[in-house]
């Protein structure tokens, strides 16, 4: 388990970016860090991954595999996207096949646009936003943590995206993002921290119950991600996977049946 | 994995296209030096050797610059530690510098006749090493992991190169000053294999500093 200890943080003679901060981040969890412009969410990220050190205090606990997606990711790279994230499979100790399978299940989830083996400099941002999502969990991560990760993302991955977080934490992984909205953190987190002036708050835990409803061979579209009490919606192989809300999770399923949608699955997701 | 790492690092640096300006530009002075220059081995060597270490600062700060801070940490978490890192940035930067080395050594014999022997061209080989290593150590100390501020870095560096190639006592100037005032290499054999030392020597603490360094920055 992740454990920060009284961790403070400045660059040079600065002013304290993080002062204090006490933080255990467990298995299973989805950890959200809020907080404005400016407040230190992004130098907490880099200590948790270890890119940067704590100029006071411990970070401890720090699991094998670590997936990190940084706030930016410039697209200068003349790599092309499959080339990219073949090479860093092959540094987390996949085999060359291995790598490549794995880069083109992750960008044919994701849909990236713009051709998986166009150089990254000209894909879009949403585009380089999914290439680094793809990189973070080429190995299934124990820890991922995500800078804000939905900013120029289109519709249609954020989905994928809350999918991803739900998987990574249903296995056992942590996750740790950031954003500045409450509805996107409300959706996807298991305890949220606020933090200023360098210091983080005590995490408020959302215990609502979360089921994911799968379904197919719908006629009509009923603008799902439209419904009460709906989280998150992706499309993949031809299948509908909606996150909803246990006390609207009934009246999406009356909708959908009435719309002529089959329920393949329904399943309460585990929440820790 | 680190070959992984390395084979990573090469990648981005070949497609960047941004070692080929240092290697160009020694190449040309080699020629330009080497094509005109009949006299003996060991003085010829010592221009060359002096060109390859301002070109592998240039190298080792171009190599560096290539890789966003943003791409860094996405390799630092990858392979899970910064030292690999920097490990992998170091080898490739010796695998340019090889080649270019290489180049250094061949290009006078085939242009223009020399009488060769063996200690000449090891006493070449030593001063290509020792200024090679010790260029890309000024580079690595005055890359954007070291200093934030590229226009300080390039002052920095180009003061470096120049007191390592003309200051009186400096190990490489040291070291042209016995290679130009010899006809044979034999005979400097000895005083070039321990000069030569230096550079691999500076390199190692070049490579130190610039790792505690960069991680307090960080």
């Amino acid at each position: 388990m992740l454990r920060l200890e009284a961790v403070s943080k400045r660059y040079g003679s600065g002013r304290w970016i993080l002062r204090d901060i006490d933080l255990e981040i467990a298995p299973g969890t989805v950890v959200a860090v809020v907080g404005g412009n400016g407040s230190g969410k992004s130098t907490l990220l880099r200590l948790m991954v270890g890119v940067s050190r704590p100029t006071t205090g411990r970070v401890e606990g720090r699991p094998a595999t670590v997936g990190y997606v940084p706030e930016r990711f410039p697209p200068n790279e003349r790599l092309s996207a499959s080339t990219y994230l073949h090479h860093l499979g092959r540094i987390r100790g996949l085999s060359a096949a291995e790598a490549d399978q794995r880069a083109g299940t992750l960008l044919d989830r994701l849909t990236l646009q713009g051709g998986n083996d166009a150089p990254l400099r000209t894909l879009s941002k949403g585009n380089t936003q999914k290439v680094a999502l793809a990189q973070a969990i080429l190995r299934q991560p124990d820890l991922l943590v995500l800078d804000e990760p939905w900013s120029g993302l289109d519709a249609d991955a954020h989905g994928v995206l809350a999918g991803i977080i739900a998987e990574t934490a249903a296995k056992g992984g942590a996750v740790v993002f950031t954003d500045h909205r409450e509805s996107v953190t409300r959706a996807n987190a298991t305890h949220i921290h606020r933090i200023a002036d360098g210091r983080i708050s005590d995490p408020v835990t959302t215990d609502r119950e979360v089921v994911e409803v799968v379904l197919t061979t719908g006629t009509h579209d009923p603008g799902w991600s439209g419904l009460t009490g709906v989280l998150s919606t992706a499309t993949h192989d031809g299948q509908h996977i909606i996150r909803v809300d246990r006390e609207h999770s009934d009246a999406l399923l009356t909708t959908a049946l009435r719309h002529g949608w089959s329920v393949d699955s329904l399943t309460p997701e585990r929440r820790r | 994995m680190m070959t992984a790492l390395i084979r990573y690092t090469l990648a981005t640096v070949i497609h960047s296209q941004r070692y080929l300006a240092p290697v160009m530009v020694f190449v040309v002075c080699v020629a330009t030096a080497s094509g005109s220059n009949q006299g003996p081995l060991p003085g010829v060597y010592a221009v060359n050797s002096g060109a390859l270490l301002a070109c592998a600062a240039w190298l080792s700060i171009a190599v560096i610059s290539v890789e966003e801070p943003a791409h860094r940490a996405i390799a630092i978490v990858t392979a899970g530690s910064a030292v690999r890192v920097l490990i992998a940035t170091l080898v490739t930067d010796c695998l340019v510098l090889a080649a270019m080395a290489l180049g250094g050594l061949a290009l006078p014999l085939l242009m223009a006749p020399h009488s060769i022997t063996g200690a000449d061209v090891l006493v070449g080989a030593l001063a290509h090493l020792m200024c090679g290593t010790t260029g890309l150590a000024i580079g690595l100390l005055c890359s954007r992991l070291v200093f934030r501020r590229q226009g300080y870095a390039f002052l920095t560096a180009s003061a470096c190169v120049a007191a390592a190639l003309l200051v009186s006592g400096m190990p490489p100037n040291t070291l042209f000053k016995h290679l130009a005032n010899t006809g044979h290499g034999d005979t400097v054999l000895g005083s070039t294999t321990a000069l030569a030392t230096t550079g691999p020597a500076l390199l190692a603490a070049a490579a130190v500093a610039t790792h505690v360094i960069s991680t307090r920055k960080d």
